[in-house]
């Protein structure tokens, strides 16, 4: 077969371009960086700051100074502590988010991609639970973690649960997306005149093929549940006051930044900001070395002809 | 007629679905709440309340009864257009949806426009005109979608309009204070001040609508232009742009042809943002002190208002998937390949 030889030849072209541009790994590890250093913040922050993030160190809303590195809020927290403080909770919700709502979404996509058009009972729950999803999608998720999260409690739990369900009807259709298009594809015969169970052909072959764009997806899913967290606490359904996190602490300084004290709004919302970028650079560097052909197989064959009320969820 | 129907099927459909949805969505939402903690009835009565007391107020408030039992009398309601009372201020669910709504659809939709708008443009300058500084700064800032939240941007054009240079309005509301408000003609309340002609109320009006505007046109134009440029970049390699311009067109007449090729994902796009933007105005409404569905659906929400919450779920999610059909109406009236059962489609 002829389109057996071009990956293998392009792959070595690839490699050969690779091995020409070998200081890339380095800017790659430069990318990789940025995130790896927010992580050991996270972890070892609190243990640096000067202050605690959650008891009152200082004179209400002092101007950042040698003390206060960035000031105190409207309350006379240290915001330096509590930028650092946060850290810890806002990634350890993000990346539970992100690997919740992936796992849930692979499963879910992988069920519903392989039995969507089965016949009988098997093909009707995969449709109906597609329709699920739909639904699910059609309120603004702002909305839906609002009613989610106040329900159960604002915690580190819910907030992670809550906004991966939220966000796993997304993981959910490009990996259906792409197990429709494994699904025809002539190794999953020879696999199964082998004598491969199905279950076996679905986590040995169709998994490993349809996951890439659900897996490159995860900085997007990472950055949404950052933001996503910051805008519950920002409404005021997020963690309990003292507890440090960004959003809520953008949320209670508002007034502060209404009324000139820029310090408490300014420092935290930057943090988010850095965090969102170094963690999608980070996607960037490994997804742009280790899955550039799997994801460009799958662009490939995701043609012009997309039906319509699927092509938006992979742009969001 | 058999043939014309099943050759219109694709739409007819489409429409015949959407109530099919929303009662689904309806029915879902009613026993998910069910299952939620949290007892209504004693959160009514306060602290200290008697057996018998907590029975009729059981009664009054429609709680009474099996789950089922409760279901049943709700769809009968629902069927109707009725969703009940809120059990914390008394009033019908529908009357305070219908002068709340308005405003908040009005942002969003404002909201969109400029989004696309500014979408529009700067799309065309990073696509058409590469190597221009605009261009490059367009294509970084696409690269960073979603980078920014729009209450992040918000509180800082607040402080920078507002705080420090004092061009501003004070955030709280949409008029300012000292001017007589509108009476109430669409409910809509920009529209409103231009029907009468209420010149200084819609001057007033605009002033203060300029910052939620902007920022949610530059938060959330990101996503459209990091979409919009690589489909017309596609397009510009389609064959049919070598066509265009061989067989002698003008250079306005290609880049129509360009956009119109790159149209479909972006007008789905489009509509995906509505929903965005409702949930992002709700956001917005509480920071610049708007009335409108944010602040109800919250206190709904925290004082665990099931008929408030049912009630507001179910208008939005009818309102998104209205959006959303005709958006799809739209684009497979575009392009025909995009229908249901058309060649190439799954």
């Amino acid at each position: 077969m002829t389109t057996a030889t071009l990956p293998l030849t392009a792959a070595r072209a690839e490699r050969r371009k690779y091995s020409a541009k070998l200081p890339r790994r380095r800017i790659d590890f430069l990318l990789l960086l940025p995130s790896l250093l927010i992580v050991l913040l996270a972890i070892v922050g609190p243990f640096l700051t000067p202050y605690s993030a959650t008891t009152i160190s200082g004179a209400v809303s002092s101007a950042p100074s040698m003390a206060h590195l960035f000031g105190t809020d409207s309350v006379g927290l240290d915001v330096f502590s509590r930028v650092i403080g946060a850290a810890r909770y806002n990634l350890v919700i993000a990346v539970a988010t992100t690997l919740l709502c992936t796992v849930i979404g692979v499963v879910f996509g992988l069920g519903i991609g392989w039995f969507e058009s089965a016949r009988g009972a098997a093909g009707l729950v995969a449709r109906g639970t597609t329709r699920l999803f739909d639904l699910l999608q059609a309120v603004p998720a702002i909305l839906l973690g609002l009613v989610i999260v106040s329900f159960f409690g604002a915690s580190v739990i819910s907030l992670t649960v809550g906004m991966a369900i939220i966000l796993a009807p997304i993981q959910m259709r490009l990996v259906r997306i792409e197990v429709l298009r494994v699904r025809k594809e002539a190794y999953l015969d020879a696999a199964r005149m082998a004598g491969q169970n199905e279950l076996k052909l679905l986590a040995r072959h169709v998994l490993p093929n349809s996951i890439w764009v659900a897996l490159e997806n995860m900085s997007f899913l990472f950055a949404t549940s950052i933001l996503l967290t910051a805008a519950l606490g920002f409404v005021g359904v997020g963690l309990r006051p003292p507890t440090p996190e960004w959003g809520s602490m953008i949320s209670s300084a508002t007034n502060d930044a209404l009324t000139g004290r820029w310090w408490s709004a300014a420092f935290p919302s930057i943090a988010m900001m850095i965090t969102v970028w170094a963690f999608s650079n980070a996607s960037h560097a490994l997804f742009g070395r280790i899955a550039p052909k799997k994801l460009a197989a799958a662009a490939a064959s995701s043609s012009p002809v997309v039906p319509s009320s699927e092509a938006a969820a992979e742009a969001r | 007629m058999p043939e014309f129907l099943s050759r219109q099927r694709w739409w007819i459909t489409r429409v015949l679905l959407l109530p099919l949805h929303l009662f689904v969505f309806a029915i879902i939402t009613f026993l998910l709440l069910r299952l939620v903690p949290g007892d209504p009835v004693a959160s009514v009565l306060g602290p200290n309340y008697t057996q018998a007391a907590y029975l009729t107020m059981q009664r009054a408030l429609g709680l009474d009864g099996s789950v089922w039992s409760q279901l049943g009398r709700y769809i009968v309601e629902i069927l109707h257009l009725d969703f009940g009372s809120s059990i914390q201020t008394g009033r019908a669910v529908m009357s305070e949806m219908g002068t709340r709504l308005p405003g908040t659809l009005e942002l969003a939709v404002q909201g969109l426009f400029f989004t696309v708008l500014l979408s529009l443009v700067l799309s065309y300058v990073a696509v058409f005109h590469p190597k221009t500084v605009l261009a490059r700064i367009v294509l970084v800032y696409s690269r960073a979608a979603g980078a920014l939240p729009e209450f992040v941007l918000a509180v800082w054009a607040l402080f920078v309009f507002f705080t420090v240079l004092h061009v501003a309005p004070a955030p709280l509301g949409r008029l300012s204070t000292d001017l007589p408000t509108q009476t109430v003609i669409t409910g809509f309340p920009f529209l409103d001040t231009l029907i009468q002609g209420y010149t200084a109320g819609a001057i007033s009006m605009a002033a203060h609508l300029v910052l939620p505007i902007a920022v949610m046109a530059i938060a959330s134009s990101a996503v459209v232009i990091k979409v919009l440029v690589s489909s017309l970049q596609g397009a510009i390699q389609d064959p049919a742009t070598a066509f265009r311009i061989t067989t002698g067109s003008g250079r306005r007449a290609t880049v129509l042809s360009v956009y119109r090729r790159a149209a479909p994902a972006v007008v789905t796009l489009v509509g995906q943002m509505f929903g965005y933007l409702v949930g992002g105005t709700i956001v917005l409404e509480s920071l610049f002190g708007f009335a409108g569905l944010g602040s109800y659906a919250v206190k709904a929400v925290l004082s665990t208002d099931y008929p408030a919450i049912q009630g507001f779920l179910l208008v939005v999610a009818g309102i998104t998937l209205i959006v959303y059909m005709i958006v799809d109406l739209a684009v497979m009236t575009v392009d025909p390949r995009r229908r249901p059962g058309s060649v190439g489609s799954n």
